[in-house]
């Protein structure tokens, strides 16, 4: 059993383990956002009134910068460009369309011709790039510029399975329903890479999917399922490597540092449809739960599909909600609005009551128990860079370590005095960037 | 926000739930809130809070209070209730006085006039632990702070002030058995005071009167809650189960009492020396309890190990060479002004620190290469 030292157990609450996913029937119009992936934003191909057929490019970007194209998930019309407040409070570009029912594909897609085990690594590339094929465990990075940057440089391949989230189930039921499709993706960034290692990390509270995934790979020893200890944040990149390879991964340093590069599930998945099937990625399995659903489950939902849509599908509301959560409780983003399009990084779309919501405590005071220095999974003192960051003294925070966090959350989770301790260190941070720019800035006009 | 939904919903929702009957789940009932709640991640908590994990704390100390009561009587519970009664409400009206918000509900007051109690001989006029209170909550918590902000420990603080305030009342110990009721004249006739305590035995140089075993159960005299070893040790164990505290500090600061005792006795043979020094005086409620309150140890591991050792060394040194005959609160004392130094000196390494090791040294060993080349 791999792991790591530090992270806590956090109540799973994975309520959809066992409901096989379900095709969600398209709603009447999708807002497919052009910031789909870190990087540049997609700037729209289409206008207005032009129609456009399930699977055709209705955004890019400049080759010679970061981002994938975005692809029409439906049929239909343009009813028109609009800007929208995305999550992060910025505006973004939205293609809106009217579906019209009939689900007509784009007919330029056609599988990968010719052999795949002899297919040069640009060839793969290529057909990722234009199949528009971005993580799909939160922060979308574009799969081809994560490739392209590890050729040469990696040796290893980490398929990510860990879904160490509470509720997640979208990659579990993924893995139990179509491992070939998870596996023939990983063979096919392997064959681009020219890597001989793979290790599919599966937690072991999915004991099922790692059977049937070694069923899956059979005989050989390029491919190793691995089962990783039920612990958050067990998915988190640098303790995946270091439960797998024992490489501590300082912050700062990228995964192919250490030789590694890591992938999600459903970016396997992805890819592997792209090459078989041909279909770029349009649709993901979005998992729906929280108390406040009726029928909470694993959809696969259309980009662009907005939460109260999904909502209706999935047969209304028991309970006010109180918060809507796209990605994990954890280190998911909490919606204000539900218009907010379904992206290609939403893994799941929690409705939680206020039954989740811990009271908030006026003036929390730390008591010093040393439970967020016990749990961090960077080795920090969360306790001490949340006070200095609270007073303001970003130099001690930076000595305390404030840099090297990664924001997962643990430590205010474990918090018995409730204090909003990451939030804290993320308040450090940014101050701390913001400063390192101005010296920047002024050395730059002082020379 | 979607208002027209919204509104529509909510048009929906009354009648949705009278046709939905008492006994069936309600389904159209529910509608979006007017306002989503938007806030940082993450969005779940533990049930834990500062009151549940004290409350944890009175629970592993309520085994050694109840000794307290079979051995010295009814009087032991007079002490305790004075003390937290007094603690509560003197923390109540520091808050109310320094215009602070009453927290006395997370029950740290009512822990810390606990731990004035069980550090009481029993034999003390009532009005002892009420100052001692006073001290503890008003000045050593309240003044500097309040909660996570003292910088020593107020209950130790407090009994090493009312034990040099009061010395010939708070170092009468009562033997074993003393059976004082819950109300009375302590003056009166009971045999209060006994015979050298094993403390000042072990000082001078002398094995003391009672058994190992006494010594191991709490047969003997002292303060009423730090006599039971054995009961002390099972508090101690509950707490590092329930994880509200860890392993360092009582295994660093009873491991160096015990090393410190073995390698220098006093008396006749070694084990017995350091079996008897364990068991006697405030060591284990010092080790488990009282050094590991949150505010005033250190957060780090490797802090914690040294604070530990630091603690246990200073108590030896004090109970071989100070002028009295106890050394764990005076140690315990001293190191809590450590804290912050040792938190900073011995921070946890950082992950990724030994990759930046090794990285560095790889390129220093390159550039020797290429030197000598």
């Amino acid at each position: 059993m791999f792991t790591f030292k530090g992270g806590t157990h956090i109540n799973e609450y994975k309520l959809t383990k066992d409901f096989p996913t379900e095709k969600i029937g398209a709603p009447e119009r999708v807002m497919i956002s052009m910031s789909q992936h870190i990087g540049a934003p997609c700037t729209p191909t289409v206008a207005e009134g032009d129609r456009v057929l399930a699977g055709q490019v209705i955004g890019d970007v400049a080759p010679d910068k970061l981002g994938c194209p975005v692809h029409a998930s439906v049929s239909g019309r343009v009813a028109g460009i609009e800007q929208i407040l995305g999550a992060s409070g910025m505006k973004e570009t939205c293609v809106v369309i009217e579906n019209d029912g009939t689900d007509e594909q784009f007919d330029g897609l056609a599988p990968f011709e010719g052999d795949i085990t002899s297919a040069t690594p640009d060839e793969i590339i290529d057909v990722i790039r234009s199949a528009g094929i971005t993580g799909m465990g939160g922060a979308a990075f574009p799969s081809y510029a994560k490739i392209r940057s590890a050729l040469g440089k990696a040796d290893t391949v980490i398929v990510n399975c860990a879904e160490c989230e509470p509720f997640i189930t979208s990659d579990h039921r993924l893995l139990l329903e179509e491992p070939e499709h998870v596996v023939g993706g990983l063979k096919i960034i392997m064959i681009a890479l020219g890597v001989k290692r793979a290790f599919i990390a599966v937690e072991d509270n999915k004991r099922d999917a790692a059977g049937v995934l070694r069923d899956t790979v059979g005989g050989g020893d390029m491919i190793r399922v691995c089962l990783m200890k039920t612990k958050y944040p067990q998915g988190d990149e640098r303790q995946l490597i270091y439960a797998l390879l024992k490489t501590e991964l300082p912050m700062g340093m990228l995964p192919m540092d250490a030789g590694c590069v890591i992938f999600n599930a459903g970016t396997c998945s992805a890819i592997y449809d792209a090459f078989t099937s041909g279909l770029p990625l349009m649709k993901r399995i979005v998992t729906v739960s929280g108390d406040c659903v009726k029928k909470p489950g694993n959809y696969i939902v259309p980009l662009g599909m907005r939460v109260s849509e999904i909502v209706e599908k999935c047969g209304g509301l028991v309970k006010e909600p109180r918060k809507i959560i796209f990605g994990g409780p954890m280190m998911g983003k909490s919606e204000w609005s539900l218009n907010t399009p379904v992206k290609k990084g939403t893994s799941a779309i929690l409705l939680l009551s206020e039954a989740f919501e811990s009271k908030p405590v006026k003036d929390p005071e730390c008591i010093r128990c040393g439970r967020c220095v016990k749990n961090c999974p960077m080795h920090l003192m969360p306790a001490y860079i949340a006070q200095y960051s609270r007073i303001g003294n970003m130099e001690m925070a930076k000595k305390f370590g404030a840099m090297s966090c990664v924001e997962c959350g643990t430590c205010s989770y474990n918090c018995p005095a409730k204090i909003e301790i990451v939030q804290y260190i993320r308040s450090a941070k940014n101050n701390i960037k913001a400063e390192e720019r101005r010296l920047a800035a002024l050395k730059q006009s002082g020379s | 926000m979607n208002d027209k939904e919204t509104e529509e919903m909510k048009v929906v929702s009354p009648d949705a739930e009278a046709e939905a009957g008492a006994g069936e789940v309600k389904t159209d009932s529910a509608s979006y809130p007017d306002l989503l709640t938007v806030s940082p991640s993450p969005h779940l908590r533990n049930h834990d809070s500062t009151r549940s994990v004290m409350t944890e704390v009175i629970i592993a100390l309520i085994p050694a209070l109840v000794w307290g009561v079979i051995t010295f009587g009814l009087r032991a519970l007079t002490l305790t209730l004075v003390s937290v009664v007094a603690c509560v409400a003197f923390e109540a009206l520091a808050q109310l006085a320094l215009r602070r918000r009453i927290t006395v509900s997370d029950m740290s007051a009512a822990l810390t006039g606990l731990f004035i109690a069980l550090n009481m001989p029993v034999s003390a006029p009532l009005w002892i632990p009420a100052v001692a209170s006073f001290f503890a909550i008003v000045i050593v918590k309240q003044v500097f702070g309040g909660i996570g902000k003292n910088i020593v420990n107020p209950a130790m603080a407090a009994r090493v002030f009312v034990m040099l305030s009061w010395a010939g009342q708070m170092t009468k110990f009562t033997a074993a058995g003393a059976r004082y009721p819950f109300f009375g004249n302590v003056a009166g006739g009971y045999d209060a005071v006994a015979s050298a305590t094993p403390l000042a035995a072990l000082k001078s140089g002398n094995v003391p009167d009672a058994s190992l075993f006494d010594m191991f159960t709490g047969k003997i005299g002292g303060c009423i809650g730090e006599v039971s070893t054995l009961l002390l040790l099972l508090g101690g164990i509950y707490l590092i189960v329930r994880r509200i505290i860890t392993w360092h500090i009582p295994v660093a600061y009873i491991g160096t009492v015990a090393v410190l005792t073995y390698a220098f006795p006093k008396t006749g043979d070694a084990v017995t020396f350091m079996l008897y020094e364990l068991t006697a005086g405030g060591l284990m409620l010092g080790a488990f309890f009282m050094a590991t309150d949150y505010t005033t140890s250190p957060i780090s591991p490797m802090g914690r190990i040294v604070y530990g050792i630091g603690c246990g060394a200073l108590t030896v040194l004090i109970r071989y060479f100070g002028g009295y005959p106890e050394g764990t609160s005076f140690a315990i004392l001293i190191m809590n002004l450590l804290v912050w130094y040792l938190d900073s000196a011995f921070k946890p390494r950082w992950f990724g620190a030994s990759t930046l090791k090794r990285r560095e040294r790889e390129k220093k060993k390159k550039e020797k290469t290429e030197k000598a080349a």
